[in-house]
């Protein structure tokens, strides 16, 4: 028997070589592949469709760096309005410099080409804590990722601890929209710019419907994990909970840490699952640590409140810039006059009249502040929307489970 | 053909036939979902004519050796034919160095390979990745994406050498007991894949909190209905009493808290008004958001 022979070699390369690109010969391309080639983008993003291993890839980076926000790139291709993402990885946080970014992210993509994984960057992920995910350094990263026009890149937004607390997976698409691209090449973001352009804090981004889809085989597996073969049996053999992850998952949705009977309770978590400790090796502090303690919506009217501060503040800077304008403005405005009146004067005189100050001239002269941009102030109110909405929604569930905890309460 | 899923059976073999070896023996492995889900997909983007797909499993181990945690892998180039096996260690290393970058933690803890059987060369390739994992030794998970008997074992193996000498071509694949393990967060994303499965266009929609809670309930009002069905056969003597049935419906209706009446009628009065109130403030603050965005476009 022949050793074994370990020693590199690529085994595919998905690149063709140029004189095989040159010889590309578009008819024998299958029909329904042809968008593909939709090099010029005819067809608008719908939707974007997500591998559940991309699913579980974000979410595991983000879990495990919680409550540090984290991001990464997706691959994936877009077809015809669709866009996919089949794969993502991580991007290290303390990487050094832009370079070493680049690089590794070039060297993580080729190798990946490697096994045959989808080697076009379709866009980026990033994990959040509170929902207010509306920043400067988010919206210029996507911004370079759909400078070009053709480029269809999304950025996944994953919400950890909201998936951890609703039991429901937080996972929302984004692009930037075209009002907010117009404002940012031309680098103005004055009122007058905001609204000739219509935007507002509510569409800066905009919103594409996520759709979780997996292979035939992955569909498998799931069914696999729901209920793996033998389950009722050893159920029944012994007291064991099922590996089952459809028990878990109900009851996490189920509790609601911050409703009833915080100190009486805590209960909630295992009235319907047959208690038995886990075995966890080396569980993450961040688990444990995700905000389990009830204090996520203090924490997030917390951040509420500051934002307000902030919005005021700005409000404030505005209404002075403003005033400072029309002072200007004011000014101005009695220099004409007056210079009309004198005129007036001297030609009942008999006088000459002075010449007309040039437009250009006055405006030297009267120089208005620039208006500081609008665009801090913009991107505070979309957070502060985001994060009240976010708030709101979550009420909606908190009383039903505060009803059934009654009803249930009653029942006994 | 190993027979696998008999975790008492297991751990007694892998207690009397431990090793002499230097490394140290596993003895428990829990497997993340993610990892499961990457070699499918390795599997399907397979070269043409490949039979099986191959990949290094990352993960942490406890100081000991004895617990090892799979949490990722990634997908390592190979070649059969007859009479030789080539694994691109190239790209094998490679990868390490990049995955080592982006989570520090993850140590290399051994190798994953799909197939209904286990491949004539898996002993080499165990060898190496013994080498690789040292100073414990390599974990060895095969996925049957043949679906033999409709279902997608999943096996974890660990090698033990056999005979006089320590020829790397003998060794002999233990079972390992092993357990999936599912985080809450990776449970919602499992969820979403579940969904997807159950739907009839082949894909889930992401719904909101509160749908979701609606299905839920919809669940558990239907489990209350089976459950109360069963008590009452078991009470009208139609059906045959189950102990363990009983113990778990006692359980479960041991950890209702008890509540006094008027200490629940106060704490539910309060929390009421908690959430009425934040509610108010929130949508205030929506509506004056809005105010000052159309002010802003009239001036």
């Amino acid at each position: 028997m022949a050793g074994e022979t370990k020693h590199a070699k690529p085994m595919t390369s998905l690149l063709n070589e140029d004189n095989q690109l040159a010889a590309f010969d578009a008819s024998t391309i299958p029909k329904q592949l042809l968008p593909v080639l939709d090099v010029e983008k005819s067809v608008a993003l719908k939707v974007v469709k997500v591998d559940p291993l991309a699913v579980l890839k974000i979410v595991k980076h983000a879990r495990e760096s919680f409550p540090t926000s984290v991001n990464g790139q997706l691959l994936g291709l877009e077809i015809n309005g669709v866009l996919e993402v089949t794969n993502a990885f991580a991007v290290p946080t303390q990487l050094g410099t832009e370079e070493d970014m680049t690089n590794y992210q070039i060297e993580m993509i080729q190798s990946l080409r490697e096994v045959n994984i989808d080697s076009s960057s379709v866009g980026w992920y990033q994990s959040t804590r509170l929902g207010d995910f509306m920043q400067q350094p988010l919206l210029d990263v996507q911004a370079s990722y759909q400078a070009s026009p053709s480029a269809s890149a999304v950025v996944l937004i994953h919400d950890t601890s909201k998936s951890e607390q609703g039991g429901n997976l937080s996972l929302r698409a984004f692009r930037l929209s075209a009002a907010y691209l117009e404002l940012a090449r031309k680098e103005s973001f004055g009122t007058g710019d905001l609204a000739a352009q219509g935007l507002t804090y509510g569409n800066i981004l905009e919103e594409l419907p996520v759709h979780v889809e997996g292979s035939s085989l992955a569909k498998a597996l799931v069914a696999e994990l729901q209920w793996p073969r033998g389950v009722e049996a050893e159920l029944l053999a012994e007291m064991q909970r099922p590996s089952s992850f459809n028990a878990k998952l109900r009851a996490r949705r189920l509790a609601d840490r911050s409703a009833v009977a915080d100190d009486a309770e805590a209960a909630d978590d295992s009235a319907l699952l047959p208690a038995r400790a886990a075995a966890y090796l080396g569980r993450p502090t961040g688990a444990l640590g995700l905000d389990q303690s009830g204090g996520s919506l203090s924490r997030q009217l917390e951040a509420i409140s500051e934002l307000i501060d902030e919005h005021v503040h700005d409000a404030n800077q505005w209404m002075y810039w403003k005033r400072g304008e029309a002072k200007v403005k004011n000014a101005r405005a009695q220099f004409v006059q007056r210079r009309a009146q004198a005129n007036v004067a001297r030609e009942a005189r008999g006088e000459p009249a002075d010449a007309d100050v040039p437009e250009a001239e006055l405006d030297r002269m009267f120089c208005p502040l620039p208006e500081p941009s609008r665009l801090d102030a913009l991107l505070n109110t979309a957070n502060l929307n985001l994060l009240t909405k976010g708030v709101t929604q979550s009420r909606g569930p908190a009383l039903t489970k505060m009803f059934m905890a009654q009803g249930l309460h009653e029942a006994n | 053909m190993l027979n696998l899923n008999l975790p008492t059976l297991a751990s007694s073999i892998v207690k009397s036939g431990a090793t002499t070896m230097a490394t140290t023996t596993t003895q428990q492995c829990y497997v993340h979902p993610v990892v499961l889900f990457s070699v499918l997909d390795h599997y399907l983007r397979r070269n043409d004519n490949q039979e099986r797909v191959i990949g290094t499993l990352l993960g942490v181990r406890s100081d000991d050796g004895r617990v090892v945690e799979i949490r990722s892998c990634f997908a390592v180039p190979h070649f059969e034919t007859e009479d030789q096996v080539e694994v691109d260690m190239e790209h094998h290393r490679t990868m390490f160095a990049l995955h080592k970058k982006a989570s520090a933690r993850e140590q290399i803890v051994g190798w994953y390979a799909t197939g209904s059987s286990l491949s004539k060369y898996a002993a080499l390739i165990q060898d190496f990745y013994s080498r690789e994992a040292a100073p414990f030794s390599a974990v060895h998970l095969v996925m049957d994406t043949e679906l033999t008997d409709g279902q997608l074992a999943i096996k974890c193996l660990q090698g033990a050498p056999i005979g006089a000498g320590a020829h790397p071509e003998n060794c002999m694949f233990l079972p390992l007991p092993y357990e999936l393990q599912y985080p809450d967060a990776e449970l919602t994303a499992l969820q979403a894949a579940a969904d997807s499965k159950d739907s009839e266009e082949g894909y889930a929609v992401l719904i909101s909190d509160m749908e979701q809670l609606e299905n839920s309930i919809e669940e558990l009002k239907a489990m209350l209905v089976r459950v109360t069905a069963y008590v009452q056969g078991v009470c009208r003597g139609e059906e045959k009493p189950n102990n363990v049935i009983g113990k778990y419906l006692m359980d479960m209706l041991a950890v209702v808290p008890k509540i006094d009446s008027k200490q629940f009628s106060t704490l539910f009065q309060t929390h009421l008004q908690d959430i009425l109130m934040v509610a108010y403030l929130t949508n205030l603050t929506r509506a004056q958001l809005n105010i000052a965005d159309r002010l802003q476009r009239i001036v």
